[in-house]
């Protein structure tokens, strides 16, 4: 994130700005997270309700036409069914007919009227035989039954023929035994046509079943699946906010950048996050140039004195100089001289050292010495400390490695703690500074003990907290341990506590070196 | 020598002592110059002197100590206190503990011969000082 922001084919133009990164107040990061936030595709939660919906429906709708084509196949094969049965009926009813006929001799024209009837409802529904049966086997059929009709109309001939009695046995017995074989064929036929029609309807109606089964099976799945994905999709992404409103409340203001190949509903949230971090890290910088100055009105009065002795120094040398001019010689005058210009220049770094501290700069991020950040620490506040009749003891550790930050505010911070415990401190106690390697070593640390008053334990988890203070009214904000631990998180470090009633503090500042080429996460 | 007026100058600034010890000399002190004070309390141990001018604020002992440890062993001495501009109520304690005046930095050195004329007259000596206009 901050390496895009920093190279130096950033479109956004800020070119100049490169290789300077801000602690505070990083308006480039948070616009480069909201171009990031908005240029994906959207699909927010209510497009995913809304297709979910559409697709049961579109589902719904398609398994109802397949139910209702189903229905009508189902009422057809009734139909059909219904005809088969008929014209199995009517093919049996001229069978009994035709059975009684060579049995007692009774008259055929009824047999007639049923073959007529069954053959004319084969005829009208051919259509539907010749799909069921096949084209082939229809004809067959139906040829059988002409030729039935047939073989009856020749009996019905021969028994005009002869009115009285049997006509000739013969050619009836031959007559007799086609007629059987055909009518047996179409009986066959037609009852084999209802046992297939028959099978056909339970496939139809075992079918319809199964889409019914199936469907509600589909149905159930996609919504369980949907309602599962939607279910994830929205209580992720509320755990995530609660994770990034921790975090933030921790101090850690990095913006909130995009975690997902669409954007949605919680992106507009995302935004508005980034907008509120934004809000905060510029009051937070507020708050801690508030801080600052009132650090700086404390050390005034500390500076202001120490002023005075290097003004004393001028002021009499300057005075002695025009009383003994004429006595002098030029090598005196000169000593003298190089006095008040050692003194001028003493002056001067007393101020500047508080005015560098002071001076409400753009802060930038640099490869600090730990060391050397901690002696000008203490130089500016020497004089209060001495002030105060207590001893500040520095040890530092040689060659500590590098640490990467904004120098004036880690000042701030030192400045801080080391204040703190003066003031806890009674007189002639010592609080002791130390710079240490880090227990992991990509660490240091740097210890401020006091040995006074220590923090009461049911205090200590609000001593952190902003506006926080146990000093008397007017003499403390409560801002300076919550600014200091928003400064050393920044820094990615962390502020440890230890302390133990009437015997003292340590405050440890844990910070992490510089890497390369990795750089610290600084946002 | 009984008739010159005997000073002992306690500051930790090297320039301080440098400037004030020909400047007092030449109104007819005899000056004996400290930087540190367990050196200069040492000395005061030794000798009587007339005035001791001390700085109020050292690294370690601070002229209150000084002043005590000068009033305890020689009552007739006066003890003149220099502070800082922000210390006006250390240098009351000092008054309050018996110093005979006080002067703030920075001072011109009239001031402090000034303030040592003031002291050698109760001490009913004289110096040769005579403020310029």
């Amino acid at each position: 994130m901050v390496n895009q922001t920093d190279s130096p084919e950033d479109p956004s133009g800020t070119g100049q700005k490169s290789g300077i990164r801000h602690i505070y107040g990083n308006l480039e990061i948070i616009q480069e997270a909201r171009r990031a936030l908005l240029s994906r595709k959207r699909f927010s939660v209510r497009n995913q309700i809304y297709s979910a919906y559409l697709l049961v429906f579109l589902f719904a709708v398609g398994v109802a036409v397949v139910l209702i084509l189903d229905i009508e196949q189902v009422e057809n094969r009734l139909e059909f069914l219904e005809f088969a049965n008929e014209f199995t009926s009517e093919v049996q009813q001229a069978r009994r007919f035709e059975k009684n006929f060579f049995l007692y001799g009774t008259n055929i024209e009824d047999a007639i009227e049923n073959i007529h009837m069954a053959e004319s409802i084969f005829e009208l529904n051919a259509d539907q035989f010749s799909k069921i049966l096949g084209a082939s086997l229809q004809q067959s059929i139906s040829k059988k039954i002409s030729a039935y009709g047939q073989l009856l109309d020749q009996l019905d001939d021969i028994k005009r023929r002869n009115p009285e009695g049997m006509p000739d046995s013969r050619e009836l017995s031959q007559i007799e035994s086609e007629i059987r074989v055909y009518g047996k064929s179409i009986l066959t036929s037609a009852q084999g046509l209802i046992k297939m029609e028959r099978n056909a309807l339970r496939e139809t109606l075992d079918r319809s079943r199964m889409i019914h089964i199936i469907s509600l099976i589909v149905l159930l799945l996609f919504l369980a699946v949907n309602a599962y994905l939607l279910v994830i999709r929205i209580y992720s992404t509320l755990k995530r906010f609660s994770r990034y409103a921790q975090r933030i409340a921790a101090g850690d203001f990095t913006p909130i950048t995009p975690r997902r190949r669409y954007r949605d509903e919680f992106t507009e949230l995302a935004l508005a996050f980034n907008e509120m971090i934004k809000e905060i890290d510029n009051r937070e910088a507020a708050l801690i140039q508030t801080h600052k100055m009132r650090a700086v009105g404390t050390l005034t009065a500390g500076v202001a004195h120490e002023l005075n002795n290097p003004l004393n120094n001028i002021m009499l040398t300057v005075h002695m100089l025009i009383e003994d001019y004429k006595a002098l010689s030029d090598e005196e005058r000169l000593e003298m001289l190089d006095d008040v210009a050692a003194e001028t220049g003493r002056s001067k770094k007393i101020i500047s050292n508080l005015l560098d501290f002071a001076r409400e700069s753009a802060s930038k991020i640099e490869t600090l010495d730990l060391n050397q950040l901690l002696k000008d620490t203490i130089s500016l506040v020497e004089n209060q400390i001495r002030f105060s009749g207590i001893k500040i003891e520095l040890q530092l550790t040689e060659h500590l490695p590098h640490i990467h930050g904004d120098g004036q505010k880690l000042q701030q911070v030192f400045l801080n703690l080391i204040l703190n415990a003066v003031d806890a401190s009674s007189k002639g106690n010592k609080v002791q500074v130390l710079a240490l390697p880090g227990d992991q070593p990509e660490f240091v640390k740097i210890k401020v003990i006091d040995y006074g008053s220590g923090i009461p334990s049911h205090i200590k988890s609000s001593i952190f907290d902003p506006f926080f203070t146990t000093k008397a009214k007017g003499k403390g904000t409560g801002l300076g341990l919550s600014v200091s631990q928003g400064i050393v998180a920044k820094h990615g470090g962390q502020i440890e506590v230890n302390s133990e009633v009437n015997s003292g503090s340590t405050f440890t500042v844990i910070l992490p070196v510089t890497t390369f080429p990795r750089d610290i996460p600084i946002l | 020598m009984a008739d010159k007026l005997s000073i002992l100058l306690l500051d930790d600034e090297p320039i301080v002592g440098r400037r004030l010890k020909p400047a007092l000399t030449k109104i007819g002190c005899d000056v004996e110059v400290f930087e540190n004070p367990v050196e200069a309390v040492a000395r005061i141990d030794e000798k009587e002197f007339d005035i001791v001018v001390t700085d109020i604020r050292m690294d370690e002992m601070d002229g209150i100590q000084v002043l005590e440890h000068v009033r305890k062993k020689w009552p007739r001495t006066k003890v003149i206190m220099i502070t800082g501009y922000a210390m006006m109520s250390l240098a009351r304690e000092a008054m309050e503990r018996g110093a005979f005046d006080f002067i703030a930095k920075p001072f011109k050195p009239d001031d402090l011969r000034q303030m040592i004329a003031n002291a050698a007259r109760e001490l009913g000596s004289t110096v040769d000082f005579t403020p310029a206009q």
